[in-house]
């Protein structure tokens, strides 16, 4: 009774089975086969972004998307580009290489974006470029928000423009800087153990910068603990001027615990660890920023005499609902204003191929907010490639020391470091190019 | 043979049966968008990751916070041979395998001592800090993280063949494979040891069984296969880097494993599609229902935690014990 009850099942399973794949095979394969548009339509232009929105990473960095957004709808509220709106699909990557394949995926595969804008973050963007493969598939990868030296490989990937300039011009322009104001002081240097620390020595190295003492820490290791052993080893050495190559977690730990144990030294941020607004989102005072040197290739955001700051915040309180204005915004922002650029310059007509084109042909003459001049042109395809230097007040503001936004240029390589001449475009009437 | 194999009628019935399933898998890669394939790909990494859950919780009774880990430890075996001894995809998998399965013996061997929540806490440390020790070590990449690549598709496949499908292809033959060892190991004397372990290991060491090896036993198979999750979710992002084996992931296959019913290996299907559909469904439930940032971003961790809550209270023995039992009744 029981085997025979069990056959039948088993002849139940196989039967199911063997309609199912029945079904499958009667399903016409157009069906499943949808056209792949490349998200232009008469009326609209698709774009994405994957950015962590949830997670240890998403402080700061989940404002750019609505920053982005802000422009964008201003834009599409006076005419769009050449009469198409732009929409942008937003994806939270929780900051994890998984999701971040995860959710490109659906935006190209799914949502058939146009092309992907301001992706963020260096090993979700390499998972995303192999896995995905966006040069392989012709889909435009613009303005990346990371300054892995790596994505500068126009060949390996051919639809990638990133915005930041890189750790190694970085380093290389800091080193010249502390050539320049600090000579004769002893110096020190935290950085961290991996790819960025690695960027980081490579720069110095090329600006010839001899450090007293160098403290590394490995990723994920830095807390107050760890921070008071970094500072002992830069007090014994006697360091008096200190650079911080590491993430904001990292630069927090080693201000704080400085000042709790009364080790005062001129400390000097590199620009990944001194986002003003994140340094307090972790917990820092301004009152422990106060005096230190950061680094940056945009305007301050509180620099109101700025005509791009002045517009983006008329922009951002109308559009934005007035939230925070800090670099996060400001980067979002001005993303944004490039994109639209690279859209007009893509024609009435644009091509995921057109695109990338444009932009390496006419990238370089966009109007942007960024003070270091923008280095697209065939076969480069890194945006900025120079810092200004400034200090921290008393309110956690970074401000140029003495009004002066002098900008040293470099690149990733043996080249010199200079001090710029660059002008940047005027902002377009109203903020809307016309280019 | 007869040992490890079962009954006669029932290999015969997995002869025929899962041929059939890669049959029906092989005409549905064929038709469906290549979104599916690659979230296909992604069902069959969790089926892998969820069965070891099962096999561990669901029979030796033992609790694992740390499968994320294991599966880290996987992938980096899988890709350190690959670059260092060069060896084809295949056997990278096997050396994925072997890796995480001797971690897992040494890890089964002490962890053998502990039980319960003690055991959960170990394992639990384990996820939180052994990805990061890449971060350590220059060889392993750091959070840039090692390329791992299996190659592009055969080019007898043809031109039209994408890589997701290869992807899906690879991984889900890993799962039918694994799936169909483990349902003959769990009906073998290995698979009533474990099962008499669970339910009372008292009882089971009177009965001759010895209570340490068998745990070892399960943990060292458990790890294993881990670690062959580990390898294929490293394939389907070609990445092998720290933040691909968050602490979150443990979380995920166990839950998956939860919503699976921990005891039934035919659940892992449905606890792996539970897995990958829920970050799309919860989005597009977002975009049609608005609201702000904050709520939409929470919604799968939300979601996830719901099912959770809903399964245990409703059906600890997956949704599956309720059909059954249903059709019992019924009958």
């Amino acid at each position: 009774m029981f085997e025979r009850r069990r056959s039948k099942r088993t002849i139940f399973a196989l039967a199911t089975l063997a309609a199912g794949a029945l079904a499958v095979t009667a399903i016409p394969a157009q069906a499943f086969n949808v056209h792949t548009a490349d998200g232009v339509t008469p009326t609209t232009i698709k774009l994405g972004i994957t950015i962590p929105l949830t997670g240890s990473a998403a402080p700061g960095y989940n404002k750019i998307p609505a920053a982005m957004i802000a422009y964008f709808n201003y834009v599409n509220d006076n005419g769009g580009v050449n009469g198409r709106k732009i929409q942008l699909v937003v994806k939270d990557d929780a900051y994890l290489p998984t999701l971040a394949v995860a959710k490109t995926n659906e935006l190209i595969l799914k949502d058939k974006v146009f092309a992907v804008i301001g992706a963020l973050g260096t090993a979700n963007h390499i998972a995303v470029s192999k896995s995905v493969n966006l040069g392989r598939r012709g889909v435009p990868d613009l303005f990346l928000n990371t300054g892995f030296s790596g994505f500068a490989d126009a060949k390996k990937y051919p639809t990638t423009f990133s915005l930041f300039p890189s750790y190694v011009m970085e380093a290389k322009i800091m080193g010249q800087y502390l050539k320049d104001k600090f000579p004769g002081k002893k110096l020190g240097l935290i950085y961290q153990a991996d790819d960025f620390g690695t960027d980081a020595l490579a720069g110095f190295k090329q600006a010839g910068t001899n450090f007293a003492v160098k403290v590394s820490y490995a990723s994920g290791s830095q807390s107050a603990q760890t921070a008071a052993g970094w500072v002992s080893k830069l007090k014994a050495a006697g360091a008096e001027v200190v650079v911080m190559f590491g993430v904001t977690t990292a630069s927090g730990a080693a201000l704080a615990t400085s000042a709790a144990l009364g080790y005062k030294a001129q400390w000097i941020l590199g620009s990944v660890g001194g986002d003003a607004t994140t340094l307090k989102a972790v917990g820092v005072p301004a009152v422990v920023l106060t005096g230190a040197i950061g680094a940056s290739f945009l305007p301050a955001p509180t620099d109101t005499s700025d005509p791009y700051v002045a517009f983006f915040q008329g922009i951002n309180t109308k559009y934005n609902g007035g939230a925070v204005f800090d670099n996060n915004v400001l980067v979002g922002m001005n993303t944004a204003m490039m994109t639209v650029q690279a859209l007009r310059a893509a024609g009435a007509n644009p091509t995921q191929k057109g695109l990338v084109t444009a932009l390496e042909s006419k990238g370089s003459t966009f109007a942007s907010a960024g003070l270091a001049p923008l280095n697209y042109a065939k076969g480069v395809h890194v945006g900025y490639n120079g810092y200004w230097f400034g200090s921290y007040n008393s309110s956690g503001e970074l401000k140029p020391i003495g009004g002066d936004y002098s900008v040293y240029t470099t690149d990733s390589g043996a080249g010199a470091i200079a001090k710029s001449t660059y002008v940047r475009p005027a902002l377009p009437a109203n903020g809307l190019p016309t280019n | 043979m007869r040992k490890f194999f079962g009954h006669s009628s029932r290999r015969l019935k997995a002869a025929i049966v899962f041929p059939g399933i890669g049959l029906v898998l092989f005409l549905l890669s064929n038709r469906v968008d290549e979104l599916r394939v690659y979230q296909g790909a992604n069902v069959a990494v969790f089926v892998v990751a969820i069965i070891s859950i099962i096999l561990l919780t669901g029979y030796s009774g033992q609790i694992s916070l740390g499968h994320g880990a294991l599966m880290a430890v996987g992938a980096y075996a899988a890709v350190l041979s690959q670059i260092y001894w060069h060896l084809p995809v295949i056997l990278t998998f096997v050396v994925a395998v072997l890796a995480a399965a001797g971690f897992g013996a040494i890890l089964g061997s002490a962890a053998g001592r502990l039980t319960g929540p003690y055991l959960a806490g170990t394992t639990l440390a384990l996820a939180v800090g052994l990805p990061s020790l890449a971060n350590q070590f220059g060889f392993l990449g750091g959070e840039q993280g090692l390329n791992y690549d299996v190659g592009l598709p055969p080019a007898w496949l043809g031109a039209d063949f994408t890589q997701y499908k290869w992807f899906f292809w690879i991984s889900a033959l890993a799962a039918l494979i694994i799936t169909w060892l483990s349902f003959n190991l769990l009906g073998s004397h290995y698979g009533r040891n474990w099962r008499a372990l669970r339910s009372n290991p008292t009882a089971a060491a009177l009965m001759g069984i010895h209570v340490g090896r068998s745990k070892v036993l399960a943990f060292t198979v458990s790890s294993g296969l881990a670690g062959l999750a580990g390898a294929l979710l490293a394939m389907t992002i070609s990445l092998v880097t720290p933040s691909a084996f968050p602490t979150s992931l443990s979380f995920s296959i166990v839950t998956g494993a939860v919503l699976a019913g921990v005891t039934l290996l035919t659940g892992s299907i449905v606890g792996a599609v539970v897995l990958v559909a829920i970050p799309e469904i919860t989005g597009a439930l977002a975009t049609h229902l608005g609201g702000s940032e904050k709520v939409t971003s929470n919604l799968p961790g939300l979601l996830t935690s719901v099912l959770l809550i809903v399964a245990v209270l409703l059906f600890p023995n997956g949704p599956q014990a309720i059909m059954k039992r249903t059709r019992k009744s019924s009958q």
